[in-house]
């Protein structure tokens, strides 16, 4: 049931391809659904982009206040200043106050005017001993942070008691794994590589979302043309591989014109992300510029997989499309690919955050995945070539399988008109066409 | 020059559409391919088209398998009518042409032609979705011949069409075909074949059960009607004393009357005036295409157009009539 199989005819994927192309991009860029998803998108990534902004501000104005209970002078101002030292270290924003009685110190506890309160005693054995009375604010990493700094406290007080003391400082190093291989995998500071998981997160989410969505818009472009019965007219006028292809590429590049449109002004933003932070925050408030992370070759990398990602999908969706008359029943046939895409933006979450595990690492090569995947991977700096390039050859290999089953089954969908052709009918389609 | 359909089979799963299906359409003419709906006409369609592939058989144009053939030889108008909705008329009349390789200033040059022509040069700057169904079929009836293909297939092209855009129609056709196109098209309306097809092909459950010019067709049948208008009497009941004669289509104005082979029309103007009726018209015709359509079809072309017989309920009780409606458990 496909006129692409017949003997000798010569079609050449353009200028058709192109034309289709076309109509299909500037019908599209041209609806005021497109204006209104674009303005919506692009007001999202302007706030995810002055995020760290935001979240600087309002963790400037939340910090914890504790007070400090000494039984003597000189352990309230020792311990003032070893925790002051050491808890500015731990970025957690405490704040010191010296308060002299105990029970009040206690008692503005409980009423949430601090959020705990140390008390330190010297013991007449010479032991100090502290006390922490906490508010319900304080969590466990600020208990630690607390606990650490005490210790710090008894630690200076025990050297300035004993003078000639045999108590020596360790040595302290750090050593990071590297994985196994060499080069693309090095490793990054901690500021560095919060902005290449800002960056990472931001590319996963638009990689998804422009694949989905446009994916979709293929397979109810199709179903549109099928029930509004104009594919008639068009399989006698052009080859479903023109079809198809001009369908999936005018759509693809209305998804890329729009991720610009969407991307430059959170480009902008990225790269004034300092002064802007300064500007609001006041001066020596610096945030450590998350544009520093997009190097070309992560844009390339979002590109390429971009195309790639789009060409799998939306191959299967024209294919999908073409296997139903009307738009209601899109949603029960497209569900399970959308389902295989969310998985995959599942995984390369995961990859941002939980780290390279195996079962990510062989995600990340899998065609259905790899496009988030491997680019969450690649935004996070840990990928070997030899993976990167596995990647895209069996991503390339699936598209190339993928087109020829996709659009023999479209060739025989679209002349399918409110017939439920069985599983039989399909895999029939996928071999003849 | 001639398109030549050569026993084509096509099946759908276990449904046979066409079986052996085989007929040679004259090159330049106007051809009427016949047949009640599923006999064929459309899978025959899009075979020739190259949008479906036949299990068996060939479609040569001019002696060339017709997938070898650029898509351009063909126009093709689809029986269910389809535009995009928000397209604006032009732009999609030049969008199909340019599809078929016209470059885009003469296909847009070519459609505003055509809509001219047509006489709805104003619609080119609407969108389809504004259109009436009668403009919209005007709309795809000049994509399908904006690439001047040199052959035409057209899928009940009058269908839903009023009497003045039928003409229109009709006029088109007759104008292509003098300038030596050839136009295939399937219809239910006999009086329309009759006007306009040289040669025609009725089909019946894949297979062509009769076909060829169509004054030998009508000839070869040894039929004649009788057309008989009786003052005050259109229900002719004294005709039924009339052996070997019966009334083939009533009518308030006129009634054709079918006669067996061999029974003079004369016998029917005797019994008028044996009755004492004033007969106001009478001729004698050949066999219409519709009675042919009928002895080898076994009913009307447009038989699924009206409704079926009515049936007598054996219940006359409502209440029991509805519980007898209900599925068996």
């Amino acid at each position: 049931m496909n006129a692409d199989r017949a003997p000798g005819r010569d079609e050449p994927l353009l200028p058709n391809a192109g034309i289709i192309a076309r109509r299909e991009y500037g019908g599209l860029v041209r609806s005021r659904l497109f204006f209104v998803s674009t303005l919506v998108l692009t007001g999202l990534a302007m706030f995810v982009a002055l995020l760290p902004i935001v979240a600087k501000l309002v963790d400037r104005e939340s910090r914890t206040t504790v007070a400090i209970v000494a039984s003597d002078p000189e352990l309230l101002d020792r311990s003032m200043a070893v925790l002051q030292g050491l808890l500015d270290q731990t970025g957690g924003g405490f704040d010191l106050v010296v308060v002299d009685d105990e029970q009040d110190a206690i008692a503005r506890v409980s009423d949430r005017e601090l959020d705990a309160a140390i008390v330190a005693v010297r013991r007449p054995t010479g032991q100090l001993g502290f006390s922490f009375h906490l508010g319900e604010t304080m969590g466990q990493q600020q208990i630690t942070n607390l606990t650490v700094g005490v210790f710090g406290v008894a630690v200076v007080d025990y050297v300035a008691q004993n003078p000639a003391s045999s108590f020596k400082q360790p040595g302290v190093e750090v050593f990071r794994a590297l994985g196994d291989g060499n080069g693309g995998s090095q490793p990054f500071d901690a500021s560095a590589f919060a902005s290449r998981l800002i960056v990472g997160a931001v590319f996963g989410f638009l990689i998804f979302i422009t694949i989905v969505i446009y994916g979709m818009w293929v397979a109810q472009g199709v179903v549109a043309e099928k029930s509004s019965r104009v594919m008639e007219l068009l399989i006698s006028a052009a080859s479903t591989r023109q079809l198809v292809i001009g369908k999936a590429l005018g759509i693809g590049l209305a998804g890329a014109t729009q991720t610009a449109i969407v991307l430059a002004p959170a480009l902008v933003v990225l790269v004034v992300e300092d002064a802007l932070a300064r500007l609001v925050l006041g001066q020596g408030v610096g945030l450590g510029s998350s544009i520093s992370s997009l190097s070309p070759g992560l844009l390339l990398a979002f590109a390429g997989f971009y195309v790639l990602g789009f060409a799998l999908y939306s191959l299967i969706y024209a294919a999908a499309g073409s296997l139903v008359s009307r738009p209601e029943d899109l949603q029960i046939i497209a569900l399970p690919l959308s389902i295989v895409a969310i998985a995959g933006y599942g995984m390369g979450l995961l990859a941002l955050t939980g780290g390279i595990t195996g079962f990510i690492r062989i995600a990340s090569y899998v065609p259905f995945w790899s496009p988030f995947v491997m680019l969450t991977r690649l935004s996070v700096g840990r990928v070997e070539p030899w993976e990167l390039l596995l990647s895209v050859s069996l991503l390339v290999a699936t598209i190339a399988i993928v087109g020829v089953i996709a659009i023999r089954i479209y060739a025989a969908g679209v002349l399918l008109y409110g017939q439920r052709p069985g599983l039989r009918a399909y895999v029939e389609a996928a071999r003849h066409g | 020059m001639s398109l030549l359909i050569d026993h084509l089979d096509k099946r759908f799963g276990t449904t046979v559409a066409l079986d052996g299906l085989a007929f040679e359409v004259p090159g330049g003419q106007v051809f009427g391919f016949l047949g009640a709906n599923g006999a064929g006409k459309t899978t025959t369609m899009r075979i020739v088209l190259g949008v479906l592939q036949a299990d068996r058989g060939t479609v040569t144009w001019n002696g060339i398998d017709s997938r070898v053939l650029p898509r351009a030889t063909w126009g093709y108008l689809p029986e269910e009518r389809g535009l995009y909705p928000r397209m604006v008329v032009v732009d999609q009349l030049a969008y199909f042409a340019s599809l078929y390789g016209l470059a885009p200033d003469r296909a847009r040059r070519e459609a505003l032609h055509w809509l001219t022509r047509f006489r709805v040069p104003e619609l080119g700057s609407r969108r389809a979705e504004e259109l009436s169904k009668g403009n919209q079929q005007k709309i795809q009836l000049i994509a399908a011949i904006l690439h001047d293909p040199q052959v035409l297939l057209m899928d009940e092209p009058f269908t839903g069409l009023d009497p003045v855009n039928v003409a229109l129609l009709r006029e088109a056709f007759l104008e292509l075909r003098d300038q030596g196109r050839t136009l295939i098209f399937s219809t239910h309306q006999m009086e329309t074949v009759e006007a306009l097809c040289e040669s025609i092909a009725i089909v019946d459950r894949g297979r062509v059960v009769i076909g060829g010019a169509v004054r030998d067709i009508r000839r070869a049948a040894g039929q004649r009607l009788v057309r008989i208008a009786v003052e005050g009497d259109h229900k002719l009941a004294w005709i039924d004393e009339v052996p070997g004669v019966r009334i083939l289509r009533p009518g308030f104005d006129r009634t054709e009357i079918e006669l067996d082979v061999g029974v003079e029309p004369d016998a029917v103007l005797a019994a008028a005036i044996r009755r004492g009726v004033r007969v106001t018209h009478f001729e004698v015709v050949d066999a219409s295409l519709e009675q042919i359509f009928i002895d080898h079809v076994g009913r009307p072309p447009d038989e699924d157009l009206h409704l079926a017989p009515s049936t007598e309920l054996s219940d006359p009780n409502p209440a029991t009539r509805i519980a007898s409606d209900e599925p068996a458990a």
